[in-house]
């Protein structure tokens, strides 16, 4: 199911809401776990059974692991199974089409193998769940005795198909108690409502500029039709999957949780390494505490650091999909961001601003031609249209979606920095009175919420990016 | 929870391991599709066919009946009865991405509906093959038949995969 979906907003929400609501402490975890099983099975019933399982393994092997604490022997190896089984269960489901695929070109034969569909939201409750065992294992957090408790934290529905990747140190506590007012519902609700029009206003609209864009043969296209497809591919993947963390956070908070901000205006930074600290924060988040750190992170000699950031972005590249290109992906940030760091960075730090946003704003884009494409030959054809090897400076089409589509960039633009924030809350603080304001911030959101509605309504709205992850 | 030196969860971690790969062994026996060309599957299906009963359509027809664009995807087969009063038809379509299978299916679903609206109090067994209309996903290929073979169909398209 979709948040942006009419039956998720008026049907399942409301309703979970709720009974969510009514029924006592005790059974608030029973209507999550039954809600957010509901939820997933909407659109992928078989693989409820899946994830049911995963949750089980990972219950029981925190439980070993927790068990064997005085053994540190017997403990290390505990912990290596349960990471090893889950890190076979995403390889099966994420990879091995991929294997198969890059065996049969090896080769030059055409080796026949059986297709699954990748169950949805595998990437993000795999990592969740290595994080838990991870963290039994380290002693930084007790294994979970209660199930239910547990199968919450890995399945609970704000966070189940696409993040933010939250780690059960950092929810462990909420999982028995939490806070709940209709103080809470307000503030998650205008999060919600903040997301649902990132989703729908602005990223399914750069979606239709860059899926008109993507069309054209890249050779075919001119420098900028070529920059506007990859600046509409960059709001359209920012807004998506920004929008789509603002509406879990949202989520979470209405039913008493706390996640962590996961986007902090990544296009503002004046580095890649900063850009890497603002984007996807929850993620990065993750590979620090779970890969980085545990290789030595900076901790070592120059040679074996690069090594661990080599690891580290070849990794998040690959966790993104199973593809070349997201290799070639990570691999490209991977060097770019060890550049900043041994080469170029101080360097960088003394230039003007513009030009460190400038420079930042390049190499980003140039990552997301890396990311959009689906092939490595495609990515270079397009990243040569984008200096003139296409069809010239500018065409006809490029010229017709900068004046039919100002608006969009001038909203993208402005939701892209605090700027779009301070917008909203200048015209609500414009009014003294606190019913005033109340009132004016009620009508900007409900505005932005019945909006949303009218574009899901007409047009419907596209899957989340992230969700293929 | 400790007897005999062994604890339970570590019994059950393995237990729990042997449940995934059962599930996946069961996963890959009954619903996976297959990296085989659509023209292998496609010809296979369409041998199994009635075509006495269905005839294949164009590229247009497809487009019309379910409102869906045949390039976009990586393989079509459309076979549909040309009688007015028999709503028995086959597709077959091949998805680029995963990312198309619930387009197609919801557009499917679509169909089969207004199919039903057209048939109702008019042919009540055309409603009834509607109604048992057969879909299945496997990996990338997705497959309808409304016919009284449709087992029969879906039978061969399987063994295709």
């Amino acid at each position: 199911m979709l948040f942006s979906s009419i039956t998720f907003l008026f049907l399942f929400l409301p309703v979970v809401l709720a009974v969510y609501y009514i029924v006592p402490p005790k059974a608030k975890n029973v209507v999550l776990l039954i809600s957010s099983l509901f939820f997933y099975a909407w659109g992928e019933p078989v693989y409820v059974a899946l994830l049911l399982l995963s949750v089980l393994f990972n219950y029981f092997c925190g439980l070993d692991i927790g068990a064997r604490k005085d053994d540190p022997r017997r403990a290390k190896l505990s912990v290596i199974f349960a990471i090893t089984g889950n890190l076979l269960i995403l390889g099966f489901f994420k990879y091995h089409g991929f294997l198969m695929e890059t065996v049969s070109a090896v080769f030059r034969e055409d080796i026949p193998y059986r297709q699954l569909a990748l169950p949805v939201g595998i990437s993000f409750y795999t990592l969740q769940c290595i994080s838990y065992v991870l963290d039994v294992y380290w002693k930084k957090a007790e294994a979970h005795k209660n199930f239910l408790c547990f199968a919450v934290y890995v399945s609970m529905f704000p966070k189940l198909i696409a993040g933010p990747v939250v780690r059960y140190i950092d929810i462990q506590g909420q999982l028995r108690r939490r806070r709940l007012s209709m103080g809470r519902i307000g503030q998650g609700s205008m999060y919600f409502i903040m997301g649902l029009a990132k989703k729908i206003l602005i990223a399914d609209t750069a979606g239709v500029v860059f899926e008109d864009v993507a069309a054209t043969a890249a050779g075919n296209l001119s420098i900028l039709t070529a920059w506007i497809g990859v600046i509409s591919f960059a709001f359209q993947i920012y807004f998506d999957f920004s929008g789509y963390s603002d509406m879990a956070t949202g989520l979470a908070r209405m039913f008493g949780f706390e996640f962590r901000k996961n986007f902090d205006y990544p296009y503002t930074s004046k580095s890649v390494t900063e850009f890497w600290r603002r984007w996807h924060i929850s993620l990065g988040t993750w590979f620090r505490e779970y890969v980085y750190i545990p290789l030595g992170g900076n901790q070592c000699p120059v040679s074996r650091n690069i090594f661990n950031l080599m690891v580290v972005w070849a990794l998040t590249g690959m966790w993104h999909g199973a593809a070349w290109n997201y290799i070639a992906w990570g691999v490209y940030y991977g060097v770019i961001l060890i550049m900043e760091k041994y080469v170029w960075g101080a360097f960088m730090e003394n230039l003007p601003k513009a030009i460190q946003h400038v420079y930042t704003g390049v190499v980003v884009l140039v990552g997301w031609v890396f990311f959009f494409s689906p092939s490595l030959g495609y990515a270079m054809r397009y990243l040569l249209a984008m200096v003139g090897a296409g069809a010239g400076l500018t065409d006809s089409k490029g010229v017709f979606i900068l004046i039919t589509h100002w608006l969009l960039y001038l909203l993208a633009l402005a939701g892209s920095s605090p700027r779009g924030i301070r917008l909203i809350n200048g015209a609500i603080g414009a009014f003294r009175s606190r019913a005033a304001q109340l009132t004016v911030g009620a009508v900007i959101f409900i505005g932005m919420f019945l909006i949303s509605v009218a574009f899901l309504v007409t047009d419907g709205s596209d899957p989340f990016l992230y969700f293929r992850f | 929870m400790r007897t005999d030196g062994i604890s339970v969860a570590r019994v059950m971690k393995y237990i729990a391991l042997a449940a995934v790969i059962a599930f996946v062994v069961l996963l890959m026996l009954y619903a996976s599709g297959s990296n085989r060309p659509f023209e292998e599957v496609s010809e296979a299906v369409a041998e199994s066919l009635d075509t006495e009963d269905l005839t294949e359509q164009n590229s247009s027809g497809f487009k019309r009946n379910f409102g869906l664009n045949p390039a976009d995807y990586a393989g079509v087969m459309y076979y549909s009865s040309e009688s007015n009063i028999l709503a028995h038809e086959v597709l077959l379509i091949r998805v680029r991405g995963e990312g198309q299978i619930r387009q197609v299916t919801e557009a499917i679903e679509r169909r089969v509906e207004s199919r039903k609206n057209d048939f109702e109090g008019f042919v009540p067994e055309e409603v009834q093959l509607l109604e048992e209309a057969v879909l299945s996903v496997r990996g990338s290929y997705i497959f309808l038949a409304v016919s009284p073979e449709a087992d029969r169909y879906l039978g061969a398209f399987r063994d295709s995969l």
